[in-house]
């Protein structure tokens, strides 16, 4: 029987079944392997707070494309940050660049728009906006707590708007032309050194055209109203900017446009139209100077003037400086702060045209440039300061106070006056005014008795005057008068005397002749007295040439 | 109860009409279908067809086997995932069904088969009968674990809410169904008759 046993193989040989595993191993080796090589790179994002954000779910999107998914979301080792892990696909990695910026989009109700609405059932997700930086092989971003208004790649013009006032902008406030919006508001940050609002501000493209170097933006928030004897004035933006507020901006009649405006460009921020129309330019530089005498009068806004042309305005007086610098002692002089703004005088209104204007004014002052406080109002006493040249002054120093460059200074005005009077009463002071009165008394007693012997004399004058010989001498004086005539017409040239006379003066007359002319030979050669002297042929006239 | 089996009188059981015939004959006389004393190459088969179903357990269980997509928010569940999720909601009991049959049941039988493949080629038969209902078993409850395949096939065919919400099958679902195919077929491709052949064997 046992020949009849069946072989049962069970053996080594190969079996075609071993296909099966072996294909499957490849598929899911192919697929881990593909995985693996499609796998996009892993970034961590940094955020405030992790509110709707779960991982494994919250995807990462780029104009609602997922292009990612959360990983893992977890705190960060000093537990003030929250690190939210992505792995992001593939084909969205040339979307990480240097200034790629990520932002969680949730449903946010703000005053002028509602935004993520699709979020209150999706949940939130996390947006990406690629920007236009180089390609970067950095995987640590910090994400955006609000979502930012504009694209990086949105074409327009990026401007820096600062404003030292208090106002009632913020993120996404529009920014009108004429009344018409061209862009808005992106951030708001306060720079606690300068103490000024600092806007970032997006014109959208083709309006940035409007923007150039002498474009002048205010603040058309809410409504003004003006009351004056003209009227009631209330004036508004657009209905949007009474409730949110906005920025218009526009060019200044009389100022010629300037150069485009390049992004990154910095303005000023006016608090009102009637605020640029009164301070209509931009850059302005500061200098202080001292006066050693009374500044009533003196107000923040007086003009500052060079012969009369105002070139600036008085700040304010730094007393307080003056006193926290422990330099307040007797008789030292006050210094004031003013600004000179070069557009006022044609310059470009640029900062390079106030380093220029330092470096002449520092010139200047080594020539004789002073400052000087002057009267501008009589009546209400209101000063100004007048800047002009005073050759005969002597070279000032250079120096500074609170950081400002100080404009030396002249005592000028009622002030000059004041101290030329003093000067000149201290002068009057010096005479030596009691001994001089003493004399004075002493020559007028004099003069009384020299005075009365006076009298005396003219009385006895009158005497003499009174008596008979003196009133018959008029008549005397006749007689002699006629005896003189008489006499005088014997000596007439009529009669010999005369004659005669007048021959002896013809003849002196011709004696002095030769003498002069003995004299003359003489001077001219003295040897003549000696040698004899050769006489000059006569001359003989010359006919002209024809 | 030790008699003469088919096999030791050289007789062999056709696999379509059960007729026995010598096993020296190729073809079955009744049915002509190709008579084999047992099943061709049954342990390797049976071996390579476990290979395969463990290689597809392991994509089974990591990838998700149903997508949920909600508000066009779409949430991954895998099988695990899906009973942690229903203990949380307090739905024990579900859970331990979807426990057992997705996850206990592929498991065990894939052990069971293992233990007896191994048992069979390495003869260690000492007791044949408890090798025996453990195949029984692994046979028996194999097709169960079908369960969760039916359960997303149901779901994607109902729940199809285009932008509320709407349930897809996941890569997970086709491999798990492959798990319980290809275990299915290597339960049928075991011939238990080699258990009770070692059997005869010690006793000879």
């Amino acid at each position: 029987m046992s020949e009849l046993k069946p072989e049962i193989s069970t053996g080594s040989r190969f079996n075609p079944i071993w296909v099966v595993p072996v294909v499957a191993v490849i598929v899911g080796l192919y697929m881990v392997i593909h995985t693996k090589l499609t796998e996009g790179p892993e970034i961590t994002i940094q955020f405030n707070t992790a509110e709707g954000l779960e991982a494994g779910k919250t995807k990462l999107r780029y104009r609602d494309v997922d292009v990612g998914l959360v990983e893992s979301v977890s705190l960060s080792d000093t537990m003030d940050t929250v690190l939210v892990n992505v792995k992001m696909d593939k084909e969205a990695e040339g979307m990480l660049r240097q200034d790629t910026r990520f932002w969680v989009v949730r449903a946010r109700v703000g005053a002028g728009a509602i935004s993520g609405l699709g979020t209150l059932l999706s949940g939130a997700y996390i947006q990406l906006d690629p920007g236009t930086g180089a390609r970067a092989k950095e995987r640590n971003y910090v994400g955006l707590e609000t979502p930012p208004l504009t694209p990086a790649e949105a074409p327009g013009v990026r401007l820096t708007l600062h404003s030292d006032h208090a106002g009632s902008l913020s993120e996404g406030d529009a920014i009108l032309y004429n009344g018409y919006k061209v862009g808005r508001i992106e951030s708001v940050t306060f720079d606690v050194d300068k103490k000024i609002l600092i806007y970032g501000a997006f014109i959208d493209a083709p309006y940035d055209e409007l923007v150039n170097e002498n474009t002048r933006f205010w603040n058309v928030s809410g409504v003004s109203v003006n009351a004056s004897a003209a009227g009631l004035e209330v004036t508004t933006g657009s209905m949007e900017t009474i409730l949110l507020g906005g920025v218009a901006f526009g060019d200044l009649p009389g100022l010629p446009p300037g150069e485009r405006a390049v992004s990154g460009a910095t303005y000023k921020l006016n608090a009102s139209y009637s605020d640029l129309e009164e301070n209509p330019y931009q850059f302005r530089t500061f200098f202080v100077t001292k006066f050693a005498q009374s500044l009533r009068g003196l107000k923040p806004g007086a003009p500052v003037e060079y012969r009369g042309i105002q070139i600036g305005q008085v700040s304010r007086i730094l007393i307080k400086e003056l006193v926290s610098q422990r330099a307040a002692g007797a008789g030292q002089p006050i210094p004031v702060l003013l600004y000179i703004e070069p557009a006022r005088f044609g310059a470009p209104d640029s900062e390079e045209s106030l380093e220029v204007l330092r470096k002449s004014l520092a010139e200047g002052v080594k020539v004789g440039m002073r400052t000087s406080l002057q009267t501008g109002n009589l009546l209400t006493g209101a000063l100004f300061i007048n800047i002009d040249y005073y050759p005969d002054e002597p070279a000032a120093v250079a120096e500074e106070f609170d950081g400002f460059p100080v404009l030396p200074s002249i005592p000028s005005g009622l002030g000059r006056l004041e101290q030329q009077i003093g000067s000149l009463l201290d002068k009057f002071n010096a005479l030596p005014l009691e001994s001089l009165v003493g004399n004075t008394n002493t020559a007028l007693a004099t003069l009384d008795g020299t005075l009365a012997s006076l009298t005396a004399t003219m009385d006895s004058l009158q005497h003499i005057l009174a008596e008979d010989g003196t009133q018959a001498l008029p008549g005397e004086i006749t007689d002699t008068l006629a005896e003189l005539r008489k006499t005088l017409s014997t000596i007439s040239p009529d009669t010999a005397v005369g004659q005669s006379l007048s021959d002896s003066v013809f003849e002196l007359n011709r004696t002095l002749r030769n003498i002069e002319e003995l004299t003359r030979t003489l001077s001219t050669s003295p040897n003549s007295l000696v040698f004899p002297t050769a006489n000059p042929a006569d001359p003989i006239p010359e006919a002209s040439p024809q | 109860m030790q008699g003469d089996t088919a096999a030791s009188r050289h007789l062999a059981s056709c696999h379509l009409c059960f007729k026995l015939a010598d096993a020296s004959l190729h073809h079955c006389p009744r049915c002509g279908e190709a008579l084999h004393l047992r099943k061709t190459n049954s342990l390797q088969r049976t071996l390579a067809l476990l290979v395969t179903a463990c290689v597809l357990y392991i994509p089974a269980n990591i990838l998700p086997i149903m997508v949920t997509d909600q508000f066009g928010n779409a949430t991954d569940s895998t099988i695990i995932g899906g009973v942690v999720l229903l203990i949380d909601m307090g739905s024990v009991p579900i859970a331990a069904i979807i426990f057992i049959a997705s996850v206990m049941v592929p498991l065990g039988k894939l052990i069971a088969l293992f233990f007896v493949c191994w048992s069979v080629s390495a003869g260690r038969l000492k007791d044949p009968r408890q090798r025996t209902v453990m195949y029984r078993a692994a046979e028996l409850i194999g097709k169960w674990s079908m369960v969760d395949v039916f359960v997303v096939s149901i779901l994607v065919a109902l729940v199809h809410l285009t932008g509320l919400l709407v349930i897809l099958p996941g890569a997970a679902a086709v491999a798990f169904a492959g798990v319980v195919i290809v275990t299915i077929i290597a339960a049928e491709s075991f011939d238990p008759r080699l258990i009770w052949d070692q059997q005869d064997k010690v006793n000879e």
